[in-house]
């Protein structure tokens, strides 16, 4: 028997790995996306997160990010 | 007050580029690199007629032949006086078997280009033949004879009563380009020269779009790109679309390209005369004037200077250096302040498609560059190296004599900054798991290999994952394994 499931492969860094379960875990999006954890820098996610999760990795990086010019 | 104003001026012009376009570019989201061919990567587009008719002129021959690699510069040399075809185990022997590689590529230009061909021997062995219309032209262009090249037929032009110095033809030169310029950052200054045929060329190439209801054209992600390029190449990318239009204006593309070879081997501050032009090459060289290409005082006069941009245009990319008269104004600092030490509002609005400007001056404006400004520009489509080469090619002449001429800081943060908007890689895919036994996964894995479709996979865990285009192969596959 295979289980065979559609999705997305997400690579990224570990950190950002991190992040993504994170996400998953204290369900910040709604519900839970992560179908199956694959490796250190891979996961597997559901295709309906991907337009909300993008959203959500650009609003860490402006957070992430300081000004770093006075004016 | 002045400064007041002109300040405002400057937020004005930058947020107006800044804004007004990102709710479009958002549907143009798709970055593509321009495409840019060179010469060699032109004239292979082109039809084998229109090959064969272009030869028909010595200065087209030999503006190709420069192009040329070099070892199929010397084949030609061999075969140029050589009346019968020569055997291709010949031809295989001038070059050094280290060097089968230069070999195989000079064989590949020169069959592309069409200028030799195969032709069978007597004893019935391959040989090759150069083309016997580029041969005679190529000829006339080594060792002398024919007709002069510009101004066939006007004679000698008695001198200009208002000759032209090489100073003035730069000056006029760039001064028209950057009309072009002008009009694709919309800023209204100089903008009114720019003339329907050259829209034509900016919306079919497009570097610009046209959205219904609104009357003047807007600048494209492609534009973006094409804005930061250095002059030789935008002149060279623009006039390649020019010339894929020829068709749609009555031109003749052989007549345009002829003409434009000759231009290419005219000397910098000579007059020529326009007397035994075609039709055709006439209204060519009217747009010509209009990019700033050629020189000519009135539209009925007999004479025109060719500017720099069209004495460097038939060498495609290869190594012009067309800016290099112009001086740089660009200085970067490592706390990410720009200063342009420049009055041209082209020049400064340049700057504003990827940094924030601050103050503006009469002959100097400050910018900074932040996250987001950059971001801005990498979302249009312009790329990191793209923003550095600029700054580069740009740098006021006391940045370059610092090595290296850009701070090291801020290179860096520019890449990182693209780099940090891809740390993500998505891949549409479908995932394979709890395999029962290793061997059937195994199986399923080796032939997701075969087929090119594997995506990852994990042997520990029996896990693989295909990409969603291969799934169905793979599916068949494996409902044929379980049922033999």
């Amino acid at each position: 028997m295979v289980n065979v499931m559609k999705g997305i492969l997400v690579e990224c860094d570990p950190a950002m790995k991190q992040f993504l379960l994170h996400l998953d875990e204290t369900e910040a999006l709604g519900k839970k996306f992560v179908i199956q954890d694959l490796d250190e820098t891979h996961l597997f996610v559901a295709v309906e997160i991907l337009p909300i999760l993008r959203e959500r990795i650009d609003d860490l990086m402006d957070k992430l990010s300081f000004p770093l010019v006075e004016k | 007050m002045h400064q007041e104003a002109a300040i405002l001026e400057i937020i004005r012009i930058a947020r107006s580029l800044f804004l007004q376009n990102r709710s479009r570019m958002a549907a143009l989201l798709s970055t593509k690199t321009l495409d840019c061919k060179d010469l060699h990567g032109y004239l292979k587009t082109l039809s084998s007629y229109t090959l064969d008719r272009l030869y028909n002129h010595p200065a087209t021959c030999l503006a190709v032949f420069r192009e040329l690699p070099q070892l199929a510069k010397h084949y030609i040399m061999r075969l140029l006086l050589i009346d019968q075809p020569v055997s291709q185990a010949v031809i295989g022997l001038w070059a050094n078997n280290k060097y089968i590689n230069d070999h195989r590529r000079a064989v590949q230009a020169l069959t592309d280009l069409r200028i030799w061909y195969e032709k069978p021997l007597p004893g019935g062995m391959q040989g090759r033949m150069v083309n016997a219309t580029f041969k005679a032209n190529m000829k006339t262009a080594l060792l002398g004879g024919g007709k002069p090249w510009t101004g066939r037929g006007g004679g000698v032009l008695p001198p200009d009563k208002n000759s032209r110095d090489v100073e003035f033809l730069d000056k006029y030169a760039l001064e028209r380009w950057e009309c072009v310029l002008h009009f694709m950052v919309g800023s209204t200054e100089g903008a009114d020269g720019v003339s329907r045929d050259t829209i034509e060329v900016l919306k079919h190439s497009g570097l610009m779009k046209v959205e219904e209801g609104d009357p003047v054209p807007y600048i494209t992600p492609a534009g973006f790109q094409f804005l930061l390029m250095d002059t030789g190449s935008q002149v060279w990318y623009f006039i390649l679309q020019y010339l894929d239009m020829t068709d749609s204006r009555g031109l003749d593309l052989v007549e345009c390209l002829s003409l434009m070879f000759q231009l290419s081997f005219s000397t910098l501050g000579k007059d020529y005369s326009t007397e035994g032009m075609s039709d055709g090459q006439s209204r060519f060289l009217q747009h010509l004037r209009e990019f700033g290409l050629v020189y000519q005082r009135k539209r009925k006069e007999k004479r025109y200077y060719p500017t720099r941009l069209a004495i460097n245009l038939a060498s495609g990319l290869s190594g012009i250096v067309t800016d290099s008269h112009r001086q740089g104004y660009i200085v970067v600092e490592t706390n990410y302040r720009l200063y342009a030490y420049t009055e041209s509002s082209l020049n400064i609005a340049l700057l504003a498609l990827f940094s924030e400007m601050l103050y503006r001056f009469p002959n100097m404006a400050v910018a900074n560059l932040t996250r987001d400004s950059v971001r801005a520009a990498l979302i249009r489509g312009i790329t990191a190296e793209q923003i550095i080469s600029f700054l580069k090619s740009h740098a006021h002449s006391e940045m370059v004599k610092q090595t290296p001429s850009l701070p090291p800081t801020i290179v860096d943060q520019v890449r990182l900054w693209e780099l940090e908007r891809d740390r993500f890689k998505f891949d549409d895919g479908v995932l394979y798991s709890q395999f029962l036994s290793q061997a059937d996964f195994e199986k399923l894995r080796d032939f997701a290999k075969e087929q090119g479709v594997l995506v990852w996979d994990n042997t520990n865990k029996r896990v693989m994952v295909v990409s969603r285009a291969g799934h169905d192969s793979v599916k068949r596959f494996w409902k044929q394994q379980k049922n033999s």
